[in-house]
């Protein structure tokens, strides 16, 4: 990994079209602006991370299990909760 | 055109269903072909089958039929599919389904990572949804 040391105010470039500028330092806390193209999504990694997973997860989902979960739903629904 | 799948066996689908997403779900971006098709009558959900992976398929559902005041800001990604004319009658906003093996009891929607389809363009793109109050395990038979 390449470690840079930035102060704020001061600004990265990644290939050519990507900016990343240090705007604040406050205790443990760093505000950064991202510069960059529209087709390149940016996301904070840890709900990224989470959405992964929960499509791990989903995408081992059984049919016998669901089918259960709708007979659940519909009679929750017809006891009028 | 004819689809092989794991659990559905083999499916005929017309081309011009496929949903195409540039990126793929999340932690499957190789996946960008999808068909999304009712679960069964009288079910909130449907499948959304991958077209290139026969054994991989989620399973969504309107976020609104369990949470009438559910929004997300559609925009960004709109933008980042570069459906500048979209208007909203255009789009659906899916969720994708979780189930825990053998506890259907604890069925959960994530709603942080909704599915935007563009139904004209046949397009669509899974949201990254930052700063909402929404659970990524949201109950929905309402009592985990």
């Amino acid at each position: 990994m390449l470690v840079i040391t930035r102060k704020p105010g001061e600004r990265i470039t990644i290939g050519d079209n990507i900016v990343v500028t240090v705007i604040e330092v406050k205790g443990s806390l760093v505000r950064l602006g991202v510069e960059a193209p529209k087709s390149i999504s940016i996301h904070r990694q840890e709900i990224y991370d989470r959405i992964r997973k929960q499509n791990m997860e989903a995408s081992e989902i059984d049919a016998s299990d669901l089918a259960v979960a709708v007979s659940i739903l519909n009679k929750t629904q017809s006891s009028g909760e | 055109m004819k689809i092989l799948t794991t659990r559905f066996g083999t499916i005929s689908v017309k081309k011009e269903k496929i949903i195409h997403m540039p990126s793929g779900m999340l932690g499957f971006p190789e996946m960008k072909r999808f068909v999304l098709f009712r679960h069964k009558e009288n079910s909130p959900f449907f499948w959304y089958q991958s077209v290139d992976e026969p054994s991989l398929a989620f399973v969504v559902t309107d976020p609104f039929l369990f949470m009438p005041d559910y929004s997300v800001e559609a925009d960004e990604a709109a933008k980042s599919m570069s459906w500048g004319d979209a208007v909203s009658s255009d789009l659906e906003l899916y969720v994708v389904a979780n189930i825990p093996r053998g506890e259907p009891d604890k069925i959960t929607a994530n709603l942080i990572g909704p599915i935007v389809v563009n139904i004209k363009k046949r397009q669509a793109v899974q949201m990254v949804v930052a700063n909402s109050p929404y659970s990524h395990r949201f109950p929905l038979a309402g009592i985990n």
